[in-house]
């Protein structure tokens, strides 16, 4: 029997009325048109799992069902002392829907059921139909590097064939495609972090970093303000960068497009800090947001969100970057509890706030957040974590996703693992296992949500593989997942 | 072309001081000074640096913010050539970097994980111009290293890959030649990381390391796994073995013990990339150069400067660091900026070490805190900037050029500079004893401060115009500097614009 793309990407559960719609509909000219007159107001928010999430233990069987899942985990998951199996039990309370090809229930990790004031997490986000949960994302020949892997993934270019991307990302590359019309000093894509993530590299348009907008002002030297001197100051300042921006040296001219950019920025996005802060409707939302790395971060996130909602001049960023650091877990990884479990509620707490807080500024139905990880892990655990493995869960979540289990579980059946053992990567069509490109979720945000056409970001790479026994590699990509609603 | 024989040009002396430590205080060892310099070749000036008998320094204590401190403060103080001895270290920890994160979440004691990380600093130290063979084999049973990439972990009966990979990826192979050819396989990495299986760390016997035989992993036990042999496989598409090697290499041929490691030590530093040129020679050559040059050094180069140095028979860094110091590319980049000279971004630390050496700053008390604007300490704004020694991102190291210049980075820098710039009375910085104060005009006043920090030749003139601007804005010549309400204003404020522009935050 040959199954299609389309139906070994169906959406499984009952809520399936996105995908009974089908995927056609965005093919509709006058939906097309309609999506594009709100497509400026929507915002893409990437976050990465950064060191390679185990994915096996992120979105993980709970019984057998039509197969051997279940079976097939506890043979590489131990229990006890140093085990780091999810019993059943410890799965009871955040159950998904079931795995489309097995039939096997499914279940997130505990950890993903949030705490404090997070509570109920990515479970109850899920259980709204905002959560797509697409398994089994990965490509060709999975590399165990992470510098290298996460560069496949952030420049969107599996087989790194070096097609002429010059080092830019797949999210840079939207940016500064020409239609989407964003100048050389506009400020579309905000990184919450230290530096400018390499998915959002480019040179067509300014991207900034930003760790903490109340402590992102120009640092004048106030004390010397004669009335006149931070004027005089800023003109020097300008005309010095504006200098270096002409250098025909590269690294000068990036240098002082730099300093002007950051110069612009440090005046227009300090004041987001306190505007967030000193309205009473955002302030009760302030005090929820956990005191963690993902809480601080997806916090900054929110008061930007409310200075475009609120029209604040010069504040017009659409997109954002966060990680989430610790998940290389190659001891003490933990089950239900321990560190994976830490990670996986500081994600889910964090991000259940912000959920609350958007829906409060009646910004959910723009917002989308899609989470990836370099790799997933191991299907066989180590004394007491995981090595570095091959496809894993993606997820997106937002107001308009179309929730679901989408792609299927990868098949960690002991005869079909590789040597290491990893899963196996397929694109067989006869496979019932098949596999989804990561670059399919990439494809769908593009097509779908931000409305560009998805060939000229990620132009289609991929060989046919004329291997044996049958052709791994994909070679048309199916960038029409049904994983928004219209 | 030049070679050591060259005479130095006064930008190439400014070139070497910037480049070969974090900025020679005026203060120090006359020999060191731009006019000194000058007067030598190319070969007598890297002598000059690279003749120095490593100092047994670590910076212990027991919490992690003190240990940071104690490093940049004795990074601070570095006199003459000592300097380059730091800036290797800094290199070499980037390098097989580990930190204090990583160690303490697996070690779960600060005092504790601090230790091994000043341990290993001292390691790192001692042997930064010695054999990097050797060093490599320290590495390998460096305590914090082996709690940080989980050698402590890695048992006969499920063994870890994390050390086993990035002695391949990061210390010494890479994973791809500079053809893009991979260096090795999964399955190489495998057998590897058999080697350390069992590999410990002794408490009881103050951070030494060795194997527990019980826990390693021997082909008697584990005949299903193999030979113990790398780079026997013929790799899928390279279609024969990868390494330049004809058969597969043992690394038992001693025996299965603690000789193991070793032996894959000594297997590496044997292969040969897809040119047949030795590849742990290139990657470490090719990461040198950017380091000290800029980014994306030629094939030829890498090549020219190891054939000279003999560094694939000795292994020494010292030659093959000489051999980089009397290069044409160390010097391309001292250029005035034009289409052709490549610049690169300066290190946090680098950049912080050399304005506060420049400017004659020395921060407060332990924490060394700055005395002026938000009275800061400097490790918040070098955490800002991106680097906080003793603390890389990850095994990794720190992720340079492009991202040291984001708004993030870069906003912190201008901070550092306003905290330092705008000292007052008689705090730390002082201007008055670094110009003569009889100038009169815009012009010259601009073109002292630019002498003093090294980056006249580093401007525009459209540059140096603004600079004058800012001085006469609201003022006419004569100017008088001895009017301390105008030197806290105008030449405080000049001393940050110079510091704040690109001729100061690229090299």
């Amino acid at each position: 029997m040959a199954i299609t793309r389309r139906q070994f990407l169906k959406r499984s559960g009952a809520v399936a009325a996105g995908s009974a719609l089908g995927p056609g509909l965005f093919g509709n000219p006058f939906v097309r048109t309609a999506l594009s007159e709100t497509i400026g107001d929507r915002y893409l928010i990437v976050m990465l799992l950064d060191g390679g999430n185990d994915g096996l233990n992120t979105v993980t069987p709970v019984d057998n069902q039509g197969g051997t899942l279940r079976t097939n985990y506890e043979g590489w998951r131990n229990a006890g002392s140093g085990g780091i199996r999810l019993l059943p039990g410890e799965l009871a309370a955040t159950g998904i829907d079931p795995d489309p090809n097995t039939g096997a229930n499914l279940a997130l990790h505990p950890g993903f059921i949030g705490s404090g004031a997070g509570a109920g997490g990515l479970k109850a986000l899920y259980d709204l139909g905002k959560v797509a949960v697409v398994q089994g994302c990965g490509y060709p020949e999975a590399n165990l590097s992470h510098a290298v892997s996460s560069g496949i993934w952030e420049t969107g270019d599996p087989l790194g064939l070096g097609i002429g991307y010059g080092g830019t990302g797949w999210v840079g590359r939207y940016l500064a495609d020409p239609t989407t019309g964003y100048g050389g000093t506009d400020i579309p894509a905000v990184n919450i972090s230290s530096s400018v993530a390499a998915e959002y590299r480019q040179t067509g348009t300014s991207v900034i970093a930003v760790s903490r907008l109340r402590r992102f002002g120009f640092p004048f030297d106030k004390q010397n303000d004669n009335g006149t001197q931070l004027q005089e100051y800023e003109d020097a300042f300008l005309a010095i960068h504006a200098e270096a921006s002409a250098s025909a040296q590269p690294g000068v001219a990036q240098a002082g497009d730099a300093g002007s950019s950051t110069f612009s920025a440090s005046q227009s996005y300090p004041a987001l800090h306190n505007l967030y802060n000193d309205d009473p409707d955002r302030a009760v939302f302030e005090a929820l947001y956990p005191n963690s790395s993902t809480g601080r971060d997806l916090k900054e996130i929110a008061k930007i969100i409310h200075g475009v909602e609120t029209g604040q001049p010069d504040i017009d960023a659409r997109h954002f970057w966060l990680r989430n650091g610790g998940y290389d877990t190659h001891s003490n990884e933990g089950g239900a509890t321990g560190d994976h479990a830490n990670l996986h509620n500081e994600v889910a707490s964090a991000i259940k706030v912000f959920w609350d807080d958007i829906t409060d500024m009646g910004a959910e139905d723009k917002v989308c957040i899609l989470i990836w990880s370099e790799f997933s892990r191991r299907i066989q655990q180590n004394a007491s974590g995981t090595d570095h493995g091959s496809q894993g869960p993606m997820f997106l979540i937002g107001g308009k996703v179309n929730g679901g289990v989408y792609g299927n579980h990868p098949n960690i059946d002991p005869a079909a693992v590789d040597s290491k053992p990893n899963t196996i990567y397929s694109q067989d069509p006869l496979d019932p296992f098949r596999s989804t490109d990561f670059r399919d979720v990439y494809g769908t945000v593009l097509n779908h949500w931000l409305n560009m056409p998805p060939g000229v970001i990620l132009p289609n790479v991929l060989t046919l593989d004329t291997g044996f026994p049958v052709n791994t590699y994909w070679t048309v990509a199916d960038l029409d997942l049904p994983l928004f609603v219209p | 072309m030049g070679d050591q024989n060259t005479p130095l040009t006064e930008a190439d002396a400014r070139q070497m001081i910037r480049r070969c430590g974090f900025g020679i205080p005026a203060k120090d060892s006359k020999k060191f000074r731009v006019e000194e310099l000058a007067q030598l070749t190319r070969g007598e000036a890297a002598d000059l640096f690279v003749d120095f008998k490593p100092k047994g320094f670590k910076p212990k204590s027991s919490e992690a913010r003190a240990a940071h401190d104690k490093w940049v403060k004795y990074m601070f103080k570095r006199k003459k050539s000592l300097a380059l001895q730091e800036k290797l270290v800094v290199f070499l920890h980037d390098h097989f970097a580990t930190n204090f994160s990583g160690l303490d979440a697996r070690i779960d004691s600060e005092k504790t994980s601090v230790k091994a990380l000043a341990e290993q600093n001292g390691t790192l130290r001692k042997n930064c111009l010695g054999s990097f063979k050797d060093l490599v084999k320290l590495i390998n049973v460096d305590v914090a290293m082996m709690w940080f990439l989980d050698t402590v972990f890695n048992k006969k009966f499920e063994p870890n890959e994390n050390y086993g990979r990035e002695l391949l990826e990061l210390f010494t192979l890479g994973v791809k030649d500079l053809n893009g050819n991979e260096n090795y396989l999964q399955e190489d990495v495998i057998q590897v990381s058999r080697a350390f299986t069992g590999w410990v760390d002794d408490s009881f016997r103050a951070g030494k390391s060795f194997l527990d035989p019980f826990e390693h992993d021997t082909t008697a036990e584990f005949p299903g796994r193999g030979l113990k042999e790398i780079f026997g496989v013929v790799h899928p598409t390279q279609g024969h073995q990868v390494g330049g090697f004809v058969s597969p290499q043992s690394f038992i041929v001693g025996g299965e013990a603690e000789n193991e490691i070793d032996e894959v030590v000594e297997i590496l530093f044997q292969h040969t990339d897809s040119d047949g040129e030795n590849t742990v020679a290139r990657h470490l050559t090719f990461k040198l150069l950017e380091y000290f040059c800029y980014e994306g050094p030629d094939k030829a180069t890498i090549d020219a400067i190891i054939a000279s140095s003999g560094f694939t028979t000795t292994w020494e860094l010292k030659a093959l660091l000489r051999e980089i110091f009397v290069h044409d590319i160390f010097f391309e980049t001292g250029a005035v900026p034009g289409a052709s000279t490549k610049k690169s971004v300066r290190w946090p630390i680098d950049y912080v070490l050399g304005t506060l050496r420049a400017l004659r700053v020395q921060p407060k008390g332990k924490e060394l805190q700055l005395q002026g604007g938000n009275f800061n300490d400097v490790i918040e704004l070098l955490e800002d900037m991106g680097q906080v020694v003793l603390e890389p991102p990850s095994v990794f190291g720190w992720d340079t050029e492009q991202a040291w210049i984001s708004s993030v980075g870069l906003l912190a820098r201008y901070e550092f500079v306003r905290d330092v710039t705008t000292s007052r009375d008689s705090k730390p910085f002082k201007p008055e004893k670094l110009i003569d104060l009889t100038l009169t005009t815009a012009g010259e006043i601009v073109d002292a401060v630019t002498d003093q920090l090294g980056v006249t030749d580093q401007l525009t003139a459209a540059q140096r115009q603004a600079m004058i601007d800012f001085m006469l804005a609201g003022e006419s010549e004569p100017l008088d500097l001895f009017d301390v309400d105008f030197r806290e204003e105008k030449l405080h404020g000049l001393y940050a614009l110079v510091l704040q522009s690109p001729a100061v935050v690229l090299f």
